[in-house]
């Protein structure tokens, strides 16, 4: 490999091989290391986060036997019916032995809550029921799914678990007769939150998110890309501009509760705006967001080659006419880029929401701006804290969803980058 | 249309004595006062330039400089790297305007007209002078898009026939109809780096200029495109005054009527072509055409 | 280009009168306050959306002190008409109230809650006394060599502070200030146990501020970690350091009884019967605060106070004690619902 040449030159050169191309192996080593130790640790996240929350994707029905009794429909409105009644009597009729006053209340136990609305709603959509015997399923109560999905384990002393002995007969009993079914819990993706594990859904806070989304969306993309553009093509550069500039990079790194005390203090306090909704949410975020879409925009709007503007300029167009016709279609892909990321930033938000009160219980599903509303990431945060064990796997359940939508929006972004990105 | 002067007409180089006058003196002195040699002005200019500076911030990059552009010639401004010759040529269109800092002094008249004035809007003086630069640069948008948007955004057709006549009878003037006649529709960017050119030139004079200025327009075509482009110069003479800046004295000889050499700022010599390269006045200019820098 | 500019100003447009029109009114209940009592009000609330035809209302967890500050700013649509308390209002809060408009304010007491020491099942459950629990967490605890004098706690261990407790190193797990957790843990352990030395009983007479900080004051020594508001984590470090002790509600005790377990405190187990009867020492009232003002403007209060007050609700079986709710007695609950009915307001000196 190193055969002495008549050149010295050559010869320094050659010493000097092995060193070189040995820096260059350990930097690829370090490189290769820190990429595997992201990947391990995303690994690690994404796993226990599945493995937590993947059996929330299944829900536990009971199967119960109900006699819509028309003598507890005298009354007109519906609703003051005695449903819990129904199920009760339905509970009972399964287990006719059952009597004394605490095992009964053990035994209504293994139904959810849920149930008796459940009924309601069958007869609100026919009350051609009343009067008829008919088995419906119904959802079983969090700690009868928790244990039929294994979290707690029946080995332990009856002390120290949630479901009693006699609760774990019965319910062996029912799964002995059919009685107990595990579907797919369409109730996660249909229903707002709940204080029951087994009826909180999340569909509530996508919605929440989503009208937040859009009026961050509508506002900061027009206003960003204008006072991109403004200060790019038109401002002239002088100290003011300067101090512009660097006011918006300092503005990009300001922790997001900055934004909700702002907001707190200028929508809600001062322009009097309706606390906990998305509008006020929206115009928090939006601040948030534009100092990001502003310097992607800028960023994008300065890839645009000079030779482009000089054609257009060179051939008698106005300055907003090169402005429109030429430099914005060629920096929109990088413009709608920043924007989806920072769109991305804005939807995994909750401390500035905090502020807004837009961390709060809400179970009716948001129909508008100005009604309450939480988002996803606040629902992950508030169900977190909650004491029920069942809410473990929505907290990581509601979580994959997040991660879904984030994970789309990004694709979206490099979809639209890379349909729109003009080549030459 | 008048046709361009000849080299041996006095009538058009007014001033020839003068001329006679300056080449009697050392050129050593010249060197220092740095007077333009030779006559700059001519009848009936298209484009009288005089005393012309420019600045960037507190640099002057363009000193004094006086000079006419005739009606259909081709004039070359040749000179070293630096020499201000694309700064000149991007005053007569006022594109250093969009130059941040730059300041032109001076009185610069389009027949007759201050570019300068206050009265006068830069956009339809770039629509009468049109530019093509150094770097083919056809937007990134339809080869029929490419040309139609002049007309387009100067609203100078009512409708979609009259603007397939100016595209196409501008392609043709740029030579270029028959390679794309059938492919108006794909992108201006897929042609070759030769045809960009000329479609650029096409775009230019599709809105009907009286001036056309080419910024070394072939430093990035290889020698067949090049020789097509200059062939095209040739033919666009007949309509049109060109003002084509060029690193290549060959092609300069090869283009143009007249030329003129700038040297750090300063015109340092204008003469008919054949004159300038066989017979150098100016020992700088001689310098820069035997090859001692530049 | 164009279109859009002028499609997203109309919707700008839209949404600015929306939003001006929605303020004008409210159909839904605003609640704020406690995080103690968020888990018995939320579902007080679901039940009363679901039930009635008044939306189910709206609730935030901004803690007892935020919930007061803005329940107190004023009468009208946009101020919140509950707030939930994990303790009694105060004299300072009740002030600036009135000084805000807020005059007439409803109290109504629903429960009790008990503050827990657990650690986890894989060890055996402390027998603690609040004495104890103030040696081992006070920064600055009375000379263990005699003498009515205050030293930095010198205790490393439990055994060190009592020798039939285990050897084990004092750490403990527990809320941090700003949590209402954290206000009644120190005024029902810290003090009373601070008061069983005679010295620093006097204190309280003597030296009101002195008092405060000998018994308010927690050690910064590492002993006691601040877990942040979140309960479950708290259960789940226990969990993983069977050593440590956790300091939280009830109903996080009720919930993991498979995991964790609660120290004996004073001879009582924290069992929803002991706590319940009162045997238990550490616990504390729960409240809510309703605006008088509002009660016939933001529609269904009323079907709110009678759905929280009634025996399915807060009862000795009702659904809130499934939560883990302590409940009132009887002759207790009555009495309050019957105030509750009649809108008694609050007064105070």
């Amino acid at each position: 490999m190193k055969q002495p040449t008549t050149n010295p030159a050559i010869d320094k050169v050659n010493r000097g091989l092995r060193r070189r191309y040995r820096a260059e192996r350990r930097f690829r080593i370090c490189g290769a290391t820190a990429i595997i130790t992201a990947l391990c640790f995303l690994f690690l996240l994404f796993f226990s986060i599945v493995a937590n929350g993947y059996k929330a994707f299944q829900k536990t029905y009971i199967q119960i036997d109900v006699f819509f009794d028309p003598a507890e429909f005298a009354n007109e409105n519906l609703a003051t019916a005695n449903f819990p009644g129904l199920v009760k009597t339905s509970m009972s009729s399964l287990f006719p032995e059952v009597n004394s006053r605490g095992d009964k209340k053990e035994l209504f136990y293994l139904v959810s809550p849920g149930a008796s609305f459940q009924l309601m709603q069958l007869v609100k959509n026919n009350p051609n029921l009343i009067g008829q015997q008919q088995s419906v399923w119904v959802a079983a109560n969090d700690d009868v799914d928790m244990l039929l999905k294994g979290h707690i384990d029946r080995t332990r002393p009856e002390t120290e678990r949630r479901v009693s002995d006699k609760q774990l007969a019965w319910l062996d009993a029912l799964a002995a007769d059919g009685k107990i079914k595990k579907t797919f819990n369409t109730t996660f993706f249909t229903s707002g939150d709940s204080r029951e594990p087994e009826l909180a859904g999340i569909w509530g806070a996508t919605c929440g998110s989503f009208y937040t989304l859009l009026i961050t969306l509508s506002l900061s993309f027009p206003i960003g890309v204008a006072a991109a553009v403004y200060l790019e093509e038109f401002a002239p550069k002088n100290r003011w501009t300067d101090i512009i500039e660097v006011n918006i990079n300092n503005l990009a790194a300001v922790p997001s509760i900055v934004y909700g005390l702002l907001g707190l203090a200028v929508f809600i306090n001062f322009f009097g705006m309706p606390r906990s909704t998305p509008v006020v949410g929206g115009l928090v975020l939006t601040l948030m967001t534009l100092p990001i879409i502003i310097i992607a925009s800028r960023a994008s709007l300065k890839s645009v080659p000079p030779s482009i503007r000089e054609a257009a300029l060179g051939i008698g167009a106005s300055k907003m006419q090169m402005v429109a016709h030429h430099v914005l279609p060629l920096a929109l892909p990088g413009m709608l880029t920043g924007t989806i990321i920072g769109m991305a930033h804005a939807l995994g938000e909750t401390a500035p929401l905090l502020m807004v009160g837009m961390v709060a219980f809400i179970v009716d599903i948001p129909h508008g701006f100005t009604d309450p509303a939480t988002v996803l990431p606040v629902q992950i945060y508030l169900w977190s804290d909650s004491p029920e064990r069942a809410f473990v796997e929505k907290t990581s359940a509601a979580i994959m969803v997040l991660l879904i939508f984030l994970f789309l929006m990004n694709a979206a972004a490099v979809y639209l980058r890379k349909r729109f990105e003009i080549k030459w | 249309m008048e046709s361009l002067v000849e080299t041996a007409n006095p009538g058009v180089l007014s001033a020839a004595g003068k001329e006679e006058i300056l080449s009697e003196a050392t050129s050593k002195a010249l060197h220092q006062v740095r007077e333009t040699v030779g006559n700059p002005f001519v009848d009936n200019p298209r484009m009288t330039c005089r005393e012309v500076n420019v600045y960037y911030g507190d640099k002057k990059a363009i000193n004094n400089v006086s000079i006419d552009i005739a009606r259909n010639e081709v004039i070359a401004m040749i000179g070293p790297s630096g020499c201000g010759k694309s700064t000149f040529l991007r005053c007569l269109n006022r594109m250093n305007d969009t130059v941040e800092g730059c300041r032109v002094t001076g009185d610069i008249r389009l027949d007759g007209m201050d570019i300068h004035d206050r009265n006068v809007d830069v956009v339809p003086l770039r629509a009468r002078i049109g530019m093509v630069f150094q770097k083919p640069n056809p937007f990134p948008k339809s080869i029929y898009d490419n040309v139609a948007y002049g007309p387009k955004i100067h609203g100078l057709v009512q409708n979609k026939a009259e603007l397939d006549e100016i595209v196409e009878g501008s392609l043709k003037k740029a030579g270029l109809w028959e390679e794309v006649r059938e492919r108006l529709n794909q992108p201006g960017t897929g042609l070759s780096g030769g045809q960009q050119q000329r479609l650029c030139i096409a775009r230019a004079i599709a809105v009907s200029p009286e001036m056309i200025l080419m910024d070394e327009p072939c430093s990035a075509l290889d020698p067949i495109a090049t020789a097509r482009i200059e062939e095209l110069i040739a033919e666009l003479r007949e309509q049109y005054s060109i003002v084509i800046v060029t690193h290549s004295m060959q092609q300069a000889a090869r283009v143009s009527q007249r030329t003129a050499y700038f040297h750090l700022g300063d015109l340092i010599e204008v003469g008919m072509t054949d004159r300038v390269f066989t017979n150098p006045r100016h020992q700088l200019t001689e310098d820069y055409i035997t090859g001692r820098f530049g | 280009m164009k279109k859009s500019i002028l499609l997203a100003s109309a919707l700008i447009a839209g949404l600015f009168a929306g939003s001006t029109a929605q303020a004008a009114g409210r159909d839904y209940i605003s609640i704020v306050g406690s995080s103690t009592v968020y888990p018995f009000s939320t579902v007080v609330a679901e039940q009363y959306g679901k039930t009635t035809n008044f939306k189910t209302p709206k609730i935030e967890s901004t803690g007892t002190g935020g919930g007061f500050k803005l329940f107190c700013s004023g009468v009208g649509v946009e101020y919140p008409d509950i707030s939930n308390a994990s303790r009694a209002i105060k004299k300072s809060e009740f002030d600036t109230c009135q000084a805000n408009g807020v005059k007439d304010i409803i109290e109504i007491k629903i429960g009790y809650d008990g503050i827990v020491f657990a650690n986890s099942k894989k060890t055996a459950p402390l027998k603690l006394t609040r004495k104890d629990i103030f040696l081992a967490l006070a920064k600055d605890v009375p000379d263990p060599k005699g003498g009515d004098k205050l030293v930095p706690n010198p205790y490393k261990t439990w055994q060190d502070i009592d020798p039939a407790l285990p050897a084990v190193k004092i750490e403990v797990l527990g809320p941090p200030p700003t949590s209402g957790t954290r206000d009644a843990f120190v005024e029902l352990t810290m003090e009373t146990g601070a008061k069983t030395f005679p010295f620093i009983h006097d204190m309280e007479k003597k030296d009101k501020n002195m008092f405060k900080a000998t018994t308010q004051t927690i050690r910064e020594d590492g002993a006691y970690i601040e877990a942040g508001e979140n309960d479950n984590l708290i259960v789940q470090k226990l969990e993983a350091n069977p050593s440590a002790l956790g300091i939280f509600g009830y109903s996080f005790l009720d919930q993991n009884a498979d995991m964790i377990q609660g120290s004996i405190v004073e001879n009582e187990s924290p069992t929803f019967e002991n706590i319940a009867s009162g045997k238990y020492p550490v616990s504390r009232p729960l409240f809510f605060y309703v605006k008088k003002a509002h009660v016939d403007v933001i529609p269904g209060i009323k079907e709110y106070l009678a759905e929280f007050t009634s025996e399915k609700a807060w009862g000795a079986e009702g659904y809130l004690a499934d939560k883990g709710m302590i409940p009132m007695d009887k002759k207790e609950r009555d009495s309050i619902a019957e105030a509750a009915k009649n809108l008694s307001t609050l007064t105070m000196k």
